[in-house]
């Protein structure tokens, strides 16, 4: 009986915890400080913004941007790998402080956590081999399309595209990559520079980029009514965009520069 | 961009399958001991014991493995509890797998012919000696074929603890995957590697079983 028991106590816990749940709110700059350490969800299946050495350590953009965060707060990073469908849950239950994971904004996800100022720029597009005739969202129906389960582009195609579009929806960048390498599907929807080291590892595939789905800028997601933590953030996204941080890191990793970032 | 070797794919694949037997090892050892305690309630003939037995079963087989780690890890998280990878993964492989065995080693016991059970009654043997002396010991060379297939699954159920945080097998090889845009050098490992922790353990249960049936034969 000993998992009818644990159930009992988890329960019971849950039940003692609730009233707690409010003790949470405005803390998470305090308890970082205190900590010395921030949390911080980081992609590494997602290059070149999250990806992983040949020693499995997260490399990239945001891994970097994650980094900055922690040298300006003053305290150690601590890397939580996260992927498109479970990095929202990590924040809402507190077991990372901030995600740095090209986390688009949208009013959906607005509502149940908030965002910084923009750190990187981000277009998602539509992609097919250059034998693929696609000239509009319309010539998308009736073709398999592989796109991340919970990403900002499987969203957006559901939107645009017509609904004879068979979506193949995986559950990383990575399978979704694959999938689409390996012929599985003739479309993918993901972002510019997936695709750009898609194509310089397999010069052979002829992949295209056919439509822009959207210019949606990466922004650092942070808890729901965190409001230090997050004034803390932006003050260091705002200076690194100052001194030109946020440009070389954009030139390092993506080849282009950060362009016009909103706040 | 970083150039992966075969050998850095392979090594570091190796590396992540520490965690794939590691979550294996817990999941047969606490599932098959919570199982076992399960089992003998369950034959006691306690109504109750039966009833809440048989729910626990229906809700463990009836749910995703992968739902009961996500609301292991963050459901309950969300109330405010600590919860940790660790004992998530724990909590949800233990509890899945021992629904499991505890359900397919009832039905060994139940093929246990109960002429067997009235046998030994007459010999004025008590449930505990019933148990032990006559009809586990007859169901156990039931039990082994299904067990066995069952543990297989539960090696490869462990990928789905990548959900809440492990770089398992699994997990190793879609991030190595995307790096080297080589999916399928990579996942062609990962299966090679899990073939490799399998299929040892359904040799031993071939060699197991013609021991266990060297009476029979």
């Amino acid at each position: 009986m000993l998992s009818k028991r644990s159930v009992i106590v988890a329960l019971g816990l849950a039940a003692l915890a609730i009233p707690f749940g409010g003790a949470h709110a405005q803390t998470a700059l305090d308890d970082v400080l205190k900590a010395k350490t921030v949390r911080i969800g980081v992609p590494t299946d997602y290059p070149p913004y999250g990806f992983v050495g040949p020693d499995l350590k997260p490399m990239g953009l945001d891994i970097d941007v994650a980094g900055l965060i922690g040298t300006r707060l003053g305290v150690k990073v601590e890397l939580v790998p996260v992927v498109s469908a479970n990095r929202i849950p990590y924040l809402q239950t507190r077991k990372v402080d901030l995600i740095v994971s090209t986390l688009g904004r949208n009013e959906e996800r607005a509502k149940i956590i908030d965002f910084s100022h923009a750190y990187a720029p981000f277009y998602q597009g539509v992609f097919a081999l250059k034998t693929t005739e696609i000239k509009t969202f319309a010539d998308l129906a009736g073709k398999t399309v592989a796109v991340a389960r919970g990403a900002m582009e499987d969203e957006m195609l559901a939107q645009v595209a017509p609904p004879t579009t068979i979506v193949k929806r995986f559950e990383d960048q990575a399978a979704t990559t694959a999938a689409f390498a390996s012929g599985q599907t003739q479309v993918i929807a993901t972002s510019v520079s997936n695709i750009g080291v898609l194509s310089q590892k397999n010069p052979g595939l002829g992949v295209e980029y056919k439509l822009l789905l959207r210019d949606s800028p990466c922004f650092v997601g942070i808890a729901k009514g965190e409001d230090a933590l997050r004034g803390k953030v932006n003050a260091i996204i705002l200076a690194a965009k100052a001194d030109g941080t946020l440009e070389k890191l954009s030139q390092k990793w993506l080849k282009r520069g950060a362009g016009d970032l909103p706040l | 961009m970083v150039e992966f070797t075969l050998w850095d794919i392979l090594r570091n694949l190796l590396l992540a399958a520490r965690w794939t037997v590691v979550l294996s090892l817990i999941a047969f050892a606490g599932g098959g001991a919570v199982g076992l305690v399960l089992l003998v309630l369950r034959l006691t003939g306690n109504r109750v014991a039966d009833a809440a037995i048989g729910a626990y079963v229906q809700l463990f087989q009836g749910t995703p493995l992968l739902m009961q780690l996500f609301l292991l890890y963050f459901g309950i998280a969300l109330f405010g509890v600590e919860t940790s990878p660790w004992m998530a993964a724990c909590v949800a492989l233990i509890l899945y797998a021992s629904a499991y065995l505890t359900e397919i080693w009832r039905g060994c016991v139940a093929a246990v012919p109960r002429g067997q059970w009235e046998a030994s009654a007459s010999l004025a043997l008590g449930f505990g000696q019933q148990l032990a002396h006559v009809v586990l010991p007859q169901a156990l060379r039931i039990a082994v074929p299904p067990t066995v297939g069952f543990l297989v699954q539960v090696v490869k159920g462990t990928a789905l603890a990548s959900v809440i945080g492990f770089v398992e097998l699994t997990k190793a090889g879609g991030m190595i995957a995307n790096v080297t845009y080589e999916p399928l050098l990579v996942y062609g490992c990962v299966a090679l590697i899990y073939f490799a922790l399998c299929f040892p353990i359904s040799l031993y249960a071939g060699s197991l079983e013609r021991k266990l049936h060297v009476g029979r034969r």
